[in-house]
């Protein structure tokens, strides 16, 4: 451990903040647009700091736009959802496939891990033509279906590796305290994969947060679709009022960031489980 | 220490077998709910839309049901049509295209933030930033990013006198696709490099030392050392993104719609158009059908590569 190594490792950093900040560049000049004036947006060259800082976007057009509303509040109702039945059909089955009896975990596994293969069109067809039928189209129900078909074995294959991790000793011992197979679930094995439940919960909000081809497919009606579907129905509308553009995807964005900032760590480890883990 | 002993485990053992094996069938219940949920939104939807490809499926019979067999009729019409193979075609390209470009920087990346320095974990995580946003954000992002007149990036392609002026991307066909296949490797390359950076964090430092003592060059050990070691988890990671990347219809869909003409014209907009915009669920069906081949294809090979990257 030298100068000279750390000197390296300061030049590291500076060259790791440089390529973060050009990297993010995009997730940036959202932002920048969406706080600059309609005449400023136009400016060449453009004008990387707005200036003055405008909020008219914001304060006229989002807050104004009742498409705007009432697409933020279906996706929160979509999310919520989803993400409550994902939670309750998906953590027992998890626990099930890593610690109960149950024949053909392999099998089941690997259905859970194909099923994720599908392109979400070939179930957004079919599932247009079956809820046209069931009178489940342009309703909140049908969506929130769609979105788990995709959303729990996502979750079961996210989930399964933290309950295995759990001691098998501590589930027996909860049984020779007397507890059944379903209280040992809830008393022992639950508490201890709370990182798990919150990393599914996350996830599977966040996906229907900005799933987009069910809402698209599925939900005809303005007033049933989520914020994804408002949004590219406004690149129709608002043309290039580029800032008002900017300032509807930062709104959408922002539940994600927000979280991804907070529960940054839940996420990463589960993005990447789900997809490599079996 | 007797003989009377018995191994740990054995005594306290025998007497809970037999009531364990008679609650197996209750231990069941907990999967139930999610095999029954699987079975009705993704394996029937998935057969009824085969049933649908072997119908005669307009306007009328999407809400009163039927629509006449009509056996192999769709999927002749379907594999008889130039847009059909051209769909598959510029998908199979858009893919390749962005998977090749996410690879190579998502690699870069991974190497990168692999060394040691203060701050990596952090920017590793906020890089995932790109991954994370909604496709319909980032798609709306990268629309504006790359107007013609005033776009960001035209500005510093002309500053840099790359370009002479005005370049407008989404609306020329191979710009076009070079725009969109941009977009997608730049939500896709923080994924790999979350992927590979795992994969690098097995190597053990030992190996670079010695190559380092042998003479190599950074450039070296990098073609020596780390990409022989990486070779199962590239496989993964390479199908893991072609696969999810070909499934992919949002960046597309919101950047170009498909266009300039039949420009970006991917398999997923292909079948959705078929469906949702003139109104032929059944060809539509065969579209979807035939599409899945693709990614289910790959998966076994990707399910292989997962085995025998969890063997070594």
């Amino acid at each position: 451990m030298t100068a000279t190594a750390a000197r390296r490792r300061r030049w590291l950093s500076a060259g790791g903040v440089l390529i973060t900040v050009a990297y993010l560049l995009p997730v940036y000049w959202m932002l920048a647009t969406s706080l600059k004036r309609s005449s400023d947006i136009f400016s060449t060259p453009p004008d990387l700091f707005p200036s003055p800082i405008a909020l008219t976007s914001y304060t006229e057009t989002v807050v104004n736009h009742a498409g705007i509303g009432r697409g933020l509040l279906n996706s929160t109702v979509i999310g919520v959802g989803t993400t409550i039945v994902t939670l309750a059909v998906a953590v027992p089955a998890a626990y099930a496939l890593a610690r109960l009896r149950v024949r053909f975990v392999a099998l089941l596994m690997l259905l859970f891990l194909v099923v994720q293969m599908v392109p979400a069109v070939n179930l957004a067809l079919p599932m247009f033509v079956i809820f046209s039928r069931a009178e489940l189209v342009n309703s909140f129900a049908g969506l929130i279906l769609a979105n788990c078909s995709l959303a729990i074995p996502l979750a079961i294959t996210i989930l399964r590796p933290y309950f295995l991790s759990v001691p098998g000793e501590v589930i027996e011992a909860a049984k020779i305290d007397g507890c059944t197979t379903w209280s040992a679930f809830l008393r022992v094995a639950l508490p201890v994969s709370t990182p798990g439940l919150i990393t599914v919960a996350v996830i599977s909000f966040l996906g229907a947060w900005g799933e987009f081809v069910f809402g698209l497919a599925l939900a005809s009606d303005e007033s049933m679709q989520p914020i994804t579907v408002v949004l590219a129905g406004l690149t129709n509308s608002f043309g290039t009022r580029w800032n008002d553009l900017m300032a509807v995807s930062v709104v959408v964005a922002l539940p994600i960031i927000v979280v991804f900032v907070f529960l940054q760590r839940y996420i990463v480890g589960g993005l990447t489980a789900g997809a490599t883990k079996s | 220490m007797t003989t009377t002993v018995a191994p740990p485990g054995t005594a306290s053992t025998t007497p809970a077998r037999a009531p364990r094996r008679a609650r197996r069938w209750g231990d069941h219940l907990f999967v139930l709910p999610a095999v029954l949920f699987v079975a009705a939104t993704v394996l029937y939807p998935l057969v009824f839309n085969v049933d649908l490809s072997f119908r005669d499926v307009g306007v009328a019979q999407i809400v009163n049901g039927g629509g006449e067999w009509v056996g192999w009729e769709n999927y002749a019409d379907q594999l008889g049509r130039d847009e059909f193979w051209h769909a598959l075609a510029i998908s199979l390209l858009y893919t390749g295209l962005a998977v090749a470009v996410a690879f190579a920087l998502g690699m870069a990346l991974a190497v990168y933030f692999n060394q040691r320095f203060p701050g990596r974990n952090l920017m590793r995580s906020l890089l995932l930033l790109a991954w994370i946003l909604p496709t319909v954000v980032s798609a709306n992002v990268w629309r504006w990013m790359l107007d013609g007149s005033y776009g960001l990036i035209n500005t510093l392609l002309e500053s840099v006198g790359l370009i002479d002026g005005d370049l407008f991307w989404l609306a020329r066909p191979v710009p076009a696709l070079f725009a969109v296949v941009f977009a997608t490797a730049w939500s896709f390359t923080p994924f790999i490099m979350i992927l590979l950076l795992a994969g690098l964090q097995g190597i053990p430092d030992t190996l670079y030392e010695a190559a380092k003592i042998d003479g190599a060059g950074a450039w070296r050990r990098f073609t020596s050392v780390t990409m022989p070691l990486l070779k199962p988890v590239n496989l993964t990671a390479l199908l893991l993104c072609f696969i999810s990347t070909f499934k992919t219809f949002d960046t597309v869909f919101l950047m170009t719609r498909g266009g300039p003409g039949e420009a970006t014209m991917i398999l997923p907009i292909y079948a959705y158009n078929e469906a949702f915009e003139y109104f032929r669920f059944d060809t539509g069906a065969v579209a979807t059908t035939l599409m899945l081949v693709v990614p289910l294809g790959l998966s076994v090979f990707y399910f292989r590569s997962l085995r025998r990257e969890e063997l070594s």
